[in-house]
């Protein structure tokens, strides 16, 4: 094939006063403003662009669009170099770099095309069939370097995408003839009218070259207001007629700033009603050696010379099944490029043949291609017996044409269903989906003044809510189905990305693979980045012939989005860095920075876990710090924990419904520990439940587990209690809070001014009261986690960093400390509290983690109760919450190491949850889940952790302070 | 919400404008029903009933003098912004002893961003769906930036943003990294 730029009016597109220059392989060639990358390599003489999927065979450019199995390039380098592009959708620009992309060392030389000598040993499903003996993991390394296509840059990508939505009335995807009648039609009837286009500039097939219809309704779709966004590829449609498209706003530029640029936009556009005018693809031929590069669809070589001025070779064979091959052979004729015959594999054809002086050779196929890197020639044979005989003909060329298949994806993914067309072999829509009509090429309409009236008829209706027309088809012609001839040698391939030959459709069928879905998983057709656009329609229509059915009753896979490949960056949006996720921020964030807080993040919140001092670690300062509030005192920011408010008269009984513990006979200013179930009885969260007066009470939950527990509560009131008069309110962000503990907690806040009601010997443990501090109102609980005089401080959290300040102050009077979550941790196992999602999982019930006298003491009703009745719930075998001794004293037993009395092999009989030193102790503490554990208090256990089996002891809780008088002050 | 010494300007770009309300008070209002005595109670104090569902009101003379914007959140809450935290006050104890709904103060615990000029609508499409714009006299829940967001209208040409606290650096940072493309 000897490509050349065609003269004008030929290469409507392109701008020939300026020159850009590009490198593809680190070859330079120059194009044109315009020009694809696709366009460009075909004017520069490019064949041979990529290899293929398994076989690693030669490949060239094959079509001229989105459906493009084969010229996938790897473009830019380092942070911007994105991978599997199609070069028939890059669009030139100055500095462009591409790559090809699976071979190596090079696109001319692949040391992986070994693979095509034995590809007899490779055929449809052998990965299924190999890879067993001795085991799978031998092979994976190498199947895993041998996987996929291009390569994604490891760098971060330093471009940005972002989100963006609209509305529309009627929204329309694809700019062709239908879709812009429907506009124009829709927009001049008074509708907000949206307009996308995958493509730079308007027209579809028709805009390929100069065309005063759509020009004219370009026109006027501008002067009606139709809000046209070009570039725009809508890739899904989603319920309630959401559609997603992906908006190209600048290409990966080889020269762009550091700090990137907004590369793509992804629009979510609701819609009235959708009118999908995708168009649709051109179906190919199947004949032996149907992949050699020179061999691409007829359709795209006419629209490579109109629209970029390309002629795609100077001698070529048409090899046809439908009529729209003859506008094609006129058209290259037009052109001066010589059609040396057009094999057509109808006996006779129906539109268009007359007058165009070509050799036509009738029920005629491609038995043989010649030629390894390139096309030199082919061989024709006739299909019938007393057809032509065997005649080679030279060329440089063999142009595709096996009919059309509509762009139905959009259709589908809307839940529109399919019916198979019989005399032009191809599967249309059957009537509109919910919401979402088609119009032109992919409802099955190819007759231009039909396309055109039923698009307006269509966009007129849609616009003031009347009646849409029927759907219409026709115009496209007859076609056979079968596009291949069958038992000629050389393989014949269906899916030329994935090298899917007639063959391995045939072993499917062999094999019992009758479902559509079922081929397409075993052979992999249909699959890679091209979803089988040309390949599907033929695979099918095999699978019809070798188990006998006719296509529609073979059916299509199904089909999901997106309509083609989107960036992950696109799907990421803003959503990195700093922005990955929503994070919570402290109140008195920038208070705990100065004292030298290590942040970490807890769930969603980013919480100090230590203060570390010079040549501290975070250990060794989670150490300090916890011993420190054993002997003094310490300050802990609690913000996180979760609050919320219960208002109402039924507020009492809810909460007994909610919680294990019973909270209707708190009288105000008393708090109690409460565990929440969820309707399995699996514990889900814990707290403190607190009155504030005869309706109002005071929640704390686990800091992860507010949303949750307000979100529960809410539905418990909204679906079950319905009848319960009970407001919840989320209180945690007003509310910050400064937990303050240790045996001097109350002189070091006595000493900052609190008031002497607050005091131990006046507010006991596990109590509430509303205070007040230089007028600020607070809500001050006597609880405790570390085991020691705690008090937790609400305030407004405006506030929180004040009071910090305030009690930092006098912190060197009672030796006090700042301390963070892995203190606080270190403290509460000494204490042998519970850290719900720590030491419980998705099946701890409250007897598990020892609440059976709880349970025992409560009459009432509450939420799980009944799943503790169950069996299961009584098994004596369940996990149970123990404490853990090493027999050494010294071995710290690392978390999540298993359980068990006996060595290996054994089974497990639970996990370490908890493990710290303990600064008190001066040993290791810890706890665990242990089957039968409450009964094996004293026993030996075995803590087998990566190959080492540790010696432990089962020993009672808490490890400290077993009378808990240090809580009580 | 007319501007105020008490807000800190967070984004100035062309056509553009969003200012954190920092001393506005903000507090739930939580009731069962529209006929209750609490809601009475808060209609007799700001002289206004309470919005319709999804919408905003702008209370400029109500009978104490102070001025406020009531946001529907719910079938149960409406959310009451002021920035007389006296008339808060005032309120928070009127109501105090009713017993089929309740006041409870949010101020702190919510940031209030306020949004003007041409390109906020724009701003607002890039950070949400188009479900997050209110229409004047609409409050909108929504979901911006990932987050969930109260988005109001009580005034032509500004948009009023609730978020909680905790996040608002979050939405913050969004809005920074989206304008910064505008």
């Amino acid at each position: 094939m000897t490509s050349s730029r065609l003269a004008a009016p030929y290469g409507q597109r392109i701008d020939r006063s300026r020159q850009l220059s590009f490198e593809f392989n680190g070859r330079s060639m120059n194009g044109h403003p315009g020009d694809t990358l696709a366009s460009a390599l075909l004017a520069n003489g490019v064949r041979l662009v990529g290899r293929s999927f398994k076989l690693h065979r030669p490949r060239g450019i094959y079509s001229c669009g989105v459906e493009e199995p084969n010229a996938l390039v790897d473009l830019g380098d380092g942070a911007t170099r994105t991978p599997n592009m199609r070069a028939t959708q890059v669009e030139l620009y100055e500095g462009l770099a591409a790559a090809s992309v699976n071979c190596w060392p090079s696109v001319e030389f692949d040391l992986g095309a070994i693979n095509s000598r034995i590809s007899a040993l490779l055929p449809a499903g052998f990965y299924y069939k190999t890879f067993k003996w001795p085991n799978w993991h031998l092979f994976e390394p190498a199947v895993r370097r041998m996987a996929g296509l291009g390569r994604a840059s490891g760098e971060c990508d330093r471009d940005r995408y972002e989100e963006a939505a609209a509305q529309a009335e009627v929204l329309i995807i694809g700019g062709g003839l239908a879709g812009l009648s429907a506009a124009v039609a829709a927009a001049e009837a008074g509708a907000d009218t949206v307009l996308l286009a995958s493509s730079q500039a308007l027209g579809g097939a028709l805009g390929w070259q100069s065309d005063p219809e759509i020009d004219d309704l370009i026109l006027r779709a501008r002067r009606s207001g139709v809000r046209q966004m070009t570039r725009t590829l809508a890739f899904g449609i989603y319920d309630h007629n959401l559609v997603c498209a992906r908006e190209t706003l600048h290409s990966p530029a080889a020269h762009a700033p550091a700090g990137g640029v907004l590369r793509e936009r992804l629009w979510k556009i609701r819609a009235r009603a959708v009118i999908v005018a995708a168009g649709s693809f051109e179906r190919p031929m199947i004949f032996p050696n149907n992949d050699r590069p020179g061999v691409m669809l007829a359709g795209a070589a006419e629209k490579y010379a109109h629209a970029f001025g390309v002629a795609c070779g100077q001698r070529v064979v048409i090899a046809a099944n439908s009529d729209s091959a003859y506008r094609v052979a006129a058209s290259m004729l037009a052109a001066g490029i010589d059609v040396i015959a057009l094999v057509d594999r109808r006996p006779q054809a129906d539109i268009g043949a007359d007058g165009v002086p070509v050799r036509t050779l009738m029920s005629a196929g491609i038995a043989k291609v010649g030629g390894t890197r390139a096309v030199e020639e082919c061989t024709v044979i006739s299909t019938e017996l007393d057809g032509v005989r065997p005649e080679r003909l030279q060329c440089d060329s063999i142009l595709s044409a096996g009919g059309h298949a509509p762009a139905v994806h959009l259709h589908s993914q809307a839940g529109g269903k399919l019916r198979w067309l019989e005399e032009s072999s191809m599967f249309v829509p059957d009537g509109p989906a919910p919401g979402v009509w088609s119009a032109g090429a992919c409802a099955g309409l190819f007759s231009r003044d039909a396309v055109a009236s039923h698009a307006a008829e269509l966009g007129l209706a849609l616009a003031r809510g009347l009646a849409p027309p029927p759907a219409a088809v026709g115009g496209a012609g007859r076609s056979l189905a079968a596009t291949h001839v069958p038992g000629l040698a050389g393989k014949q391939f269906v899916d030329l990305q994935n090298d899917v030959a007639v063959g391995d459709i045939g072993l499917a069928a062999q094999e019992n693979y009758r479902s559509v879905e079922h081929l397409k998983r075993y052979t992999t057709t249909g699959m890679g980045t091209d979803q089988g656009k040309t390949s599907n329609v033929n695979a099918l229509v095999l699978m019809g012939e070798y188990t006998a059915r006719e296509p529609a009753e073979v059916g299509t896979t199904k089909f999901r989005p997106p309509f083609a490949p989107v960036t992950l960056g696109l799907i990421a949006g803003r959503r990195v860095g700093a922005l990955y996720r929503p994070l919570k921020i402290l109140p008195a964030q920038e208070w705990h920075r100065a004292r030298g807080a290590l942040f970490e993040q807890f769930g969603s919140w980013v919480r100090p876990s230590a203060y570390p001092r010079a040549n501290e670690t975070l250990e060794s300062a989670a150490q300090r710090e916890a011993g420190a509030v054993r002997r003094t005192a310490g300050v802990l920011d609690g913000s996180p924990l979760g609050k919320l408010e219960i208002f109402g008269p039924d507020a009492a009984h809810f909460l007994d419904l909610m919680y294990v513990g019973t909270m209707s006979n708190l009288i105000p200013g008393q708090a109690r520990y409460g565990l929440l179930l969820n309707e399995n009885g699996i514990v889900v969260d814990d707290g403190i439940v607190a009155r504030l007066g005869p309706q109002h009470y005071w929640v704390n939950t686990t800091s992860a587990g507010v949303e949750r527990t307000a979100a529960a509560f809410e539905e418990w009131l909204q679906c079950e209690y319905t009848s319960l008069r009970v407001l919840v309110t989320p209180v945690t962000s007003r509310w910050g809070n400064v937990t303050v503990a240790g045996p001097r907690s109350w002189a070091w806040l006595e000493s900052a001014g609190f008031d002497p009601a607050l005091a131990p010997g006046s507010m006991g443990h596990m109590s509430i009261q509303e205070s007040r501090l230089d007028g600020l109102p607070l809500r001050v609980l006597r609880v405790s986690f570390s085991g020691e005089l705690g008090y937790e401080i609400n305030l407004p959290a405006e506030h929180t960093a004040a009071l910090l300040e305030r009690l930092w102050a006098r912190a060197d009077e009672f030796s006090a400390v700042p301390y963070g979550i892995e203190a606080l941790e270190i403290m509460r196992t000494e204490k042998g509290f519970i850290h719900i999602g720590t030491d419980t999982d998705g099946t701890t019930l409250p007897q598990d983690i020892g609440f059976a006298r709880a349970l025992e003491r409560k009459a009432a009703n509450f939420v799980g109760r009944r799943s503790l009745l169950r069996p299961a719930a009584r098994d004596p075998d369940r996990l149970q919450l123990v404490a853990l001794s090493p027999a050494d004293g010294r071995t710290l037993l690392p978390v999540g190491a298993q359980l068990a009395a006996a060595l290996p092999p054994t089974q497990t009989e639970g996990h370490v949850t908890s493990s710290y030193w303990s600064p008190e102790l001066n040993c290791p503490v810890a706890l665990g889940l242990l089957a039968r554990g409450t009964q094996r208090l004293g026993e030996s256990v075995r803590v087998h952790h990566l190959g080492k089996v540790i010696d432990a002891r089962v020993v009672k809780a808490p490890f400290i302070d077993p009378k808990g008088e240090r809580l009580h002050g | 919400m007319a501007s105020s010494p008490a807000e800190t300007s967070e984004v100035e770009v062309a056509g553009l404008s969003l200012r954190v309300q920092r001393q506005v008070e903000v507090a739930s209002l939580r009731y069962f029903d529209t006929t209750d005595r609490f809601v009475a109670a808060v209609r007799e104090f700001l002289g206004s009933p309470m919005p319709a569902p999804q919408h905003a009101l702008r209370v400029d003379a109500p009978p104490n003098g102070a001025r406020f914007i009531l946001l529907w959140r719910s079938p149960t809450e409406t959310l009451l912004l002021s920035y007389d935290p006296a008339a808060i006050a005032e309120l928070d104890e009127r109501v105090a002893s009713e017993v089929d709904g309740c006041m409870v103060v949010q101020t702190g615990g919510m940031r209030v961003l306020r949004v003007t000029g041409p390109k906020a609508r724009d701003l607002l499409l890039r950070l949400g769906s188009v479900t997050a714009i209110p229409a004047l006299g609409e409050a909108r829940s929504a979901r911006l930036a990932e987050l969930q967001v109260l988005t109001a209208c009580v005034q032509a040409g500004e948009y009023l943003l609730l978020v909680d606290r905790v996040y608002a650096n979050h939405l913050l940072g969004w809005v920074r990294a989206t304008v910064a493309d505008f």
